[in-house]
């Protein structure tokens, strides 16, 4: 498998095919006298800011922060956790095991409050 | 036979949403000050539009990837960052624009203050947003964009000579003024292969569930569509040479360019014109604004969708809010609209190699288009376009100071 | 003593020979299961990555040959300091891609 190619910023799916963002970013082990090993899967915006500048991830998480998102974040999902690698990324979870709905969750608030939000 | 209805509509509403603020501006600029000699260009420009929207039918019919999701997985995002935000700055200005054309309709047919009717507008747009879904946004614009009709009954009804229009569909060079000729040429190009439609074409296949078997009729909505819909634009420059031609007028405001419909319409000349531009305008700023929810969602990974609950589609609410208030605010200020779509269609431009590059990749991977890949033909037409893209990007900024 | 750092930190960074010449680009990590992980058995070096990701339709209308790149095994690169990967070995032990 090519990490780049066939991981990083695919879509990723839960258990049940919902939607869950795409794989912003990729956390490694550096082992000593060993192959590096793959962690973790990020998901979330302040991973992608990470991967502009580590001031754009920092400037994410306050927004984060500032709008009521604590969990947290970028939520980070381990290898173990995923199912198969196709087109889509299958996790074997749910997505509300992970921390990945908090902002959706969070602006999901304020959409209910307008009248007709069906 | 129900495919068959619809792809009929499909082409049909596509006349709706074609005629905007920049294709009118550019059609009716071209018309005044260089009679049929341009309609190459507008015929050229829809070409290269219609050829790119079926592709990018072609890859969300095929992949259930629109656009913006394709290039994020194909080229990553430290690629896409440039075109996106690039693309966010002008559709956010092509909005502002469109909402100030709707205005200035308002204005025309109502007399209430262009600043003042930018809020309305913006709000309805909004509630459109909210309350409809995809059938009833799509057909709705489609179909109240009917009006623009208009313009092709007028050049109609002026009994033009047949020889030189058809001589204007080749290109030629000018008598005079070589630099604007060249600017408007390349503005037509600019104002007609807008990103946002690209897109929104792709993100509609996605939400109408099309796949590989309707590839035939994604090819027909997009040349037939954009066919028809460039009928209106080419009316419109007809009409406009016909009746501004002969004095070799310079057309600077929309109340001006609403003359040219007084030898066909007489007194309903002004009421006409303004309610092709209004809703024109107004279509196109609904599509805009529900565009950039699309193109964020996608490529960030949202769930998106004008057909879902928006409550389980926050983020794509919020995008599509935000963009409305962002296109509000700035057009209440008060900018010339016509200037700012100047703006935006040679920024379209500059950006438009970024757009064209990625269709040269993904119409040749199995994953994104299947067993439907660009032949050598395909591929010879998209690195022409690619080329042509890259001249044009970088001639426009020294046109639009020359030529502007 | 194990770091967790970010792929991303690694990916498009510039990859030094042992006596500190430039190599090229580290483009692409190549991932093979192992029991119930995934670790990385080869780095892909250089423009060729680029080329990959670029694609077929590049190539196809530039007619650019594929430019010379190498992939690395895991053991010919040191990481142990991420942000200036290092080769372990000479170019010469290096596969051609």
């Amino acid at each position: 498998m090519d990490v780049v190619r066939d991981v990083l910023d695919k879509s990723v799916i839960d258990r049940n095919g919902r939607e869950m963002g795409r794989v912003d970013g990729i956390l490694v082990e550096l082992r000593p006298n060993q192959p590096v090993h793959l962690t973790a899967v990020l998901i979330g915006p302040a991973a992608l800011g990470d991967r502009l500048h580590p001031a754009v991830g920092r400037l994410v998480r306050l927004i984060e922060r500032s709008f009521g998102v604590d969990q947290d974040r970028p939520a980070r999902i381990a290898f173990a956790g995923i199912d198969a690698i196709d087109t889509k990324i299958r996790l074997r979870m749910t997505i509300t095991e992970t921390a990945v709905a908090a902002v959706e969750q969070r602006l999901r608030s304020w959409v209910l409050r307008l009248p007709g939000s069906r | 036979m129900r495919k068959l209805f619809n792809l009929a509509l499909g082409i049909v509403t596509s006349i709706g949403g074609f005629v905007e603020v920049g294709s009118i501006s550019t059609s009716v600029q071209a018309g005044a000050e260089f009679r049929f000699s341009l309609l190459w260009a507008v015929a050229a420009a829809t070409m290269f539009l219609a050829a790119l929207a079926e592709m990018a039918g072609r890859v969300a019919a095929v992949s259930k990837r629109s656009m913006a999701a394709a290039v994020r997985e194909r080229f990553g995002f430290h690629f896409q960052i440039v075109p996106l935000g690039a693309e966010f700055i002008i559709d956010t200005l092509l909005l502002t624009a469109e909402l100030g054309g709707a205005a200035i309709a308002v204005k025309m047919l109502t007399g209430i203050g262009f600043q003042w009717g930018v809020l309305p507008l913006g709000l309805v747009a909004w509630l459109v947003l909210w309350f409809g879904n995809f059938t009833v946004i799509e057909d709705g614009v489609g179909l109240l964009g009917i009006v623009t009709l208009s313009f092709v009954v007028a050049a109609w009804q002026l009994h033009p000579d047949v020889a030189p229009i058809v001589r204007g569909f080749v290109p030629s060079i000018p008598h005079h003024d070589l630099t604007r000729y060249a600017f408007l040429a390349v503005s037509i190009v600019g104002a007609t292969v807008s990103p946002y439609l690209l897109n929104f074409y792709a993100s509609g296949a996605i939400e109408e569930k099309w796949t590989a078997e309707d590839l035939w009729i994604n090819r027909l909505t997009a040349w037939c569509g954009m066919g028809f819909g460039s009928a209106v634009a080419m009316g419109c420059l007809v009409t406009a040479a016909i009746v501004f031609g002969p004095q070799h007028l310079k057309v600077d405001t929309y109340e001006q360019a609403a003359q040219m419909f007084v030898p066909v319409y007489g007194r309903w000349a002004v009421a006409l014109f303004a309610l092709s531009l209004g809703i024109g305008c107004f279509g196109a700023a609904v599509e805009i604004a529900l565009n950039a929810g699309y193109v964020l969602g996608q490529a960030f990974g949202w769930t998106w969708g004008i057909d879902k609950k928006r409550r389980d589609v926050s983020r794509f609410v919020a995008a599509f809010s935000v963009v409305l208030l962002l296109g509000v605010g700035i057009a209440t200020i008060g900018f010339d609209p016509l200037r700012v779509t100047l703006i935006s269609v040679a920024l379209t431009v500059v950006i438009m190699p970024l757009v064209v590059l990625p269709f040269l990749v993904l119409m040749n991977e199995e994953e994104y288009v299947g067993t439907h890949t660009s032949g050598p033909l395909g591929n010879g037409l998209l690195a022409t376009l690619t080329v042509l893209g890259a001249l044009m990007a970088i001639v426009v900024i020294p046109l639009e100071i020359f030529g502007g | 003593m194990t770091r967790e750092v970010r792929l991303d930190r690694l990916v498009g960074r510039e990859v030094y020979t042992a006596n500190h010449r430039r190599l090229g680009r580290l483009e692409e990590c190549r991932a093979e299961r192992r029991g119930t992980g995934w670790v990385i058995t080869e780095y892909v070096i250089g423009a060729a990555g680029l080329m990959e990701r670029l694609g077929l339709g590049v190539r196809l209308i530039v007619g650019l040959e594929r430019a010379a790149g190498y992939v690395a095994r895991w053991d010919q690169l040191d990481l142990s300091n991420p942000d200036r990967p290092t080769l372990k070995c000479a170019i010469e032990d290096l596969q051609r891609r």
